[in-house]
């Protein structure tokens, strides 16, 4: 009986260890665990978690995807210089190793304008030369892959939003783009759960922010 | 019912305990601290966990028999272990090593100071070198580093005691015979690379790679731009002239034209000087430069920059006041550096670079013609190969040929000189704390049918996250300059020891670096070529017996954190030094030297008007000159040389298109600098050696055209 038992077991956990389901559940944990970070470390325990679906599905990009931008939420929420560039050199790696996989993909696009605007971030005035034309690059590439992502838009506008109005940044210019990725987001449906589906909250808070300064 | 359950109870058990693993342990760095945050997992399964903050895991996996264990962690090489999944608890301690490429890990920094936009870490940015002092100049901005000294009436590097000629400068590996306008006698010339050109700059006052010969005391190696970031077009008005410049991008090439014509006549007839000029400095200048991608690590250079500039001017001559010598000069100069580089067969990195420089001058004194014509080609090939996992073995090949000319009224001279050189250099890296860089060149020169073996030791010991000790040793020769060769080929190869310990520290924020530098010359040409400005002294005959030492402490803090929106650096350098070349008729500390340099830079931004201010102070105690009625040779000292200048970048944009308009004053508090003295030949009259106006004002608007948005 123990015998037929843990055979059934080995059956059990061997026959699902592949399964969709358990990709599909494994992912809605950790998309789940996301909603609840705060510190850097939360999101690169997350990171870690897609990382681990990455290293075991070597032929799906999400977990890639996701593992990268938690990468970049985590540099984020780190104070230090150094510490932010290591977390984006991870994302990069990430990131393309999602792009070998799916040539052409307006979210990666996004997701890379996205490392290459942290990037800046770190270091604006020896940055922006070099990482604005590559955000901006990027952003261009997402929108022309797919015009009915928000994302790309949504990144642009907060890039707006941090450049002064000399460079023809500001709450003004950045209202404008940010209004059309909203427009975006209310028609939006994502393909499945999995697929990427965040930013609409971020735009409304910006826009709420930037209504507030008038 | 009771049995049943007490069964299935046992069942769950039994069974869990076979099909379970409880894996634990804990993750550490090489010095056993802790790492919390790797990840640990069980490779194609889904189980795994993060470190703690103590280092500590634990999780259980269902997976059974044969696995692979993985830990990952940023900065660090992810670890495998192959396990045995049966069950029975796991307790492993695990050390991660960090990945060589990282920040933090130790590198070969002895005797150089790095401006690149890299991310990793470097004293200087590329920007630094664009926004710090007056004029955008690549070695105005390298003075304000300790080691060099502030010579107000020539242009060039005096590094640590050498002389400017001792200082080469290389561009993408190819030297280049001439970086500077020509120039006229007291008054000091631009750079003429712009330092937009390049993305990277490698200024070391001492104890050089074995690649880079020829210069006894130190080398600027600049690396130009790979693609560009984006097509763009820009355009500068000053009231010295009108700039413009366009860059094409496509996927993988691109190519950019820059060109100016500048003529400082209008600045003269505003802000008065001091000398007496004819025909102010005119001229037009252009570049080239074309990329393309071969693959996706190859690249191909064409870089190309002509010039063509004349001026005139009246000078004092000090045996016949109040007459003044006519002094006109025309010259041209042109560079073309085409180069390559890829990696092939995986680790194989290989360089091949061919350039040629042209440089004519032609000068006219009163009636008298002197002409210079030089033509530089230089051919370059260079590999890296990964010996090792730990071992980088570069080697390569240097031809260098120099046709030199020159002629004054009917008398002419003329040489030719070939150079081979062969090195071999090999960067090892002991542990992540210590690493070494132990090579050796050979040059032979066909001119002095000499040859010579330079040895070149340089070693880095990481102490702590941010700080590392540097020492390094190295033999530098140098062929004596062409005017000697003009008259005599009996000449050793010059030659130069440095001995050079280093403390630096570079956190993210804050850099501190002391260095401390012995220089042993030997070998120095001697002879007299010239009897200007040394009248009275006897004639030497031509030999290489000239000798010279030079030791000091160079110390630089650079602080971006303190202040907010301020960033400010300060340099000092101490140098005890004394030579006897040339004609020098005994040991004595030469004109380019002082013992104490003080400079202090400081940048403050102000957000709210988009204002970059910068100011710049140096302090340089009084130099040697030649005074013919003093017995002792270089004996007098001029007054101490002080200077505060001040700029300021106002960034806005100009009919929506990204602009900037740039501001400077140099000596601002007008202190009168004293660089030296002309005596006239029987010594009675003097004449100080001052820069041309007390005050320089400089003004220019620069526009990028179509940068309107960055988004």
């Amino acid at each position: 009986m123990k015998l037929v038992i843990s055979l059934f077991c080995v059956l059990l956990f061997t026959g699902n260890s592949f399964s969709q389901d358990k990709y599909e559940s494994g992912m809605k944990t950790n998309l789940a665990k996301m909603e609840e970070c705060k510190t850097a470390n939360d999101y690169l325990k997350v990171a870690n978690g897609f990382e681990r679906i990455a290293a075991a599905e070597k032929d799906k990009w999400l977990p890639y995807y996701y593992s990268a931008l938690n990468c970049v939420l985590a540099s984020y929420s780190d104070s230090s210089k150094t510490a932010k560039d290591i977390y984006l050199n991870k994302a990069d790696k990430f990131i393309n190793t999602a792009d070998s996989l799916v040539p052409d993909n307006s979210e990666i696009y996004t997701l890379k304008g996205m490392i290459a605007q942290s990037r800046m971030q770190v270091d604006p005035m020896n940055r922006w030369q070099k990482y604005g034309a590559q955000a901006t690059n990027n952003f261009t590439k997402a929108v022309q892959s797919d015009s009915l992502n928000p994302r790309p838009e949504y990144l642009m506008g907060v890039g707006l939003f941090y450049t002064p109005e000399q460079f023809g940044g500001g709450p003004k210019a950045a209202k404008l783009i940010l209004e059309k990725s909203l427009a975006k987001f209310e028609k939006f449906v994502p393909e499945n759960d999995l697929m990427p589906h965040w930013g609409k909250e971020q735009v409304e808070q910006y826009l709420k922010q930037i209504a507030e300064k008038k | 019912m009771k049995i049943i359950f007490t069964s299935f109870i046992i069942f769950i058990i039994t069974s869990s305990a076979i099909a379970q693993t409880k894996i634990s342990g804990k993750i550490t760095d090489e010095k056993k601290q802790p790492l919390p945050g790797a990840n640990i997992y069980i490779k194609n399964s889904y189980d795994g966990v993060s470190s703690e903050v103590n280092g500590n895991f634990s999780f259980t996996t269902d997976e059974k028999g044969d696995a692979v264990l993985a830990v990952s962690f940023v900065g660090y090489q992810t670890y495998t272990q192959n396990l045995i999944l049966d069950g029975k608890d796991k307790y492993l301690e695990i050390i991660l090593k960090e990945e060589s490429t990282e920040l933090g890990t130790v590198f070969i920094s002895a005797g150089s100071f790095e401006a690149s936009d890299e991310n990793k870490a470097v004293i200087l940015r590329p920007l630094d070198i664009l926004t710090t002092g007056a004029d955008a100049d690549i070695y105005s901005t390298l003075e304000t580093l300790p080691g060099t000294q502030q010579i107000g009436e020539t242009e060039g590097l005096f590094v640590r005691g050498g002389s400017a000629s001792e200082t080469k400068t290389i561009i993408d590996e190819m030297a280049v015979q001439n970086p500077f306008y020509s120039s006229v006698p007291d008054i000091p010339s631009r750079g003429r690379f712009s330092p937009m050109l390049f993305k990277g700059t490698v200024f070391s006052t001492g104890g050089y790679s074995a690649q880079y010969g020829q210069a006894l005391s130190s080398v600027l190696v600049l690396k130009t731009q790979d693609l560009p970031a984006k097509t763009q077009s820009a355009i500068s008005i000053m009231p010295l002239g009108l700039g413009g410049s366009h860059t094409q991008l496509w996927d993988n090439s691109s190519f950019s034209f820059e060109g100016g014509y500048y003529n400082l006549g209008p600045y003269f007839q505003v802000q008065k000087q001091r000398t007496d000029w004819d025909k102010a400095p005119e001229s037009f200048e252009g570049s080239l430069n074309f990329r393309q991608k071969t693959s996706k690590t190859g690249m191909l250079k064409v870089f190309t920059s002509f010039s063509t500039g004349s001026l005139s001017l009246y000078m004092p001559n000090l045996d016949s006041l109040p007459r003044k010598d006519f002094f006109h000069q025309k010259s041209n100069n042109l560079f073309v550096n085409t180069n390559y580089h890829d990696i092939l067969w995986d680790d194989w990195t290989l360089f091949a670079g061919y350039s040629v420089g042209v440089d004519n001058e032609n000068d006219k004194i009163n009636t008298d013609t002197a002409n210079k014509d030089d033509i530089f080609h230089t051919g370059k090939l260079t590999i890296t190969k990964n010996i090792f996992s730990n071992t980088f073995l570069t080697f390569g090949g240097e031809v260098q040929n120099l046709d030199h000319k020159s002629s004054y009224n009917e008398l002419s001279g003329k040489f030719n000189e070939t150079y081979l050189a062969g090195y071999l250099e090999a960067d090892i890296f002991f542990t992540n704390d210590f690493a070494g860089r132990i090579g050796a060149r050979t040059e032979n020169s066909k001119l002095l049918n000499k040859t010579n073996i330079a040895p070149r030791l340089s070693f880095a010991y990481k102490l702590g996250t941010y700080d590392q000790l540097n020492f390094a040793y190295g033999k530098f020769y140098q062929t004596p300059d062409p005017d000697f060769l003009l008259y005599s080929k009996n000449f050793q190869f010059e030659n130069a020891d440095h001995f050079i310990f280093n403390y630096q520290y570079i956190g993210t924020d804050r850099t501190f670096r002391i260095e401390v530098y012995y220089k042993n010359y030997n070998n120095l040409a001697k002879g007299t070529v010239y009897t200007y400005p040394y009248f009275n002294l006897p004639v030497i005959p031509f030999g290489s017996d000239g000798k010279g030492y030079a030791k000091g402490i160079d110390i630089f803090w650079r602080d971006q954190a303190t202040f907010d929106n301020t960033d400010y650096w300060i340099s000092y350098s101490y140098l005890d030094t004394k030579r006897d070349y040339k004609n020098y008729p005994t040991l004595a500390a030469p004109p380019f030297s002082t013992p104490h340099t003080f400079s202090i830079v400081a940048k403050h931004w102000v957000q709210s008007i988009t204002t970059l201010f910068g100011l710049t102070y140096t302090f340089a105690t009084g130099r040697p000159y030649f005074n013919p009625n003093n017995p002792e040779f270089l004996g007098d000292r001029a007054k101490n040389y002080q200077n505060l200048s001040l700029n300021a970048s106002h960034l806005l944009s100009v009919f929506g298109n990204f602009t900037v308009i740039f501001f400077s004053i140099d000596n601002v508090l007008g202190y009168e600098n004293v660089y030296g003295y002309n005596y006239s030949t029987n010594g009675k009259l003097s004449a100080p050696i001052l820069p041309p106006a007390v005050r320089t004002y400089f003004i220019g608007m620069f526009i990028s055209l179509g940068e309107t948005n960055p988004y």
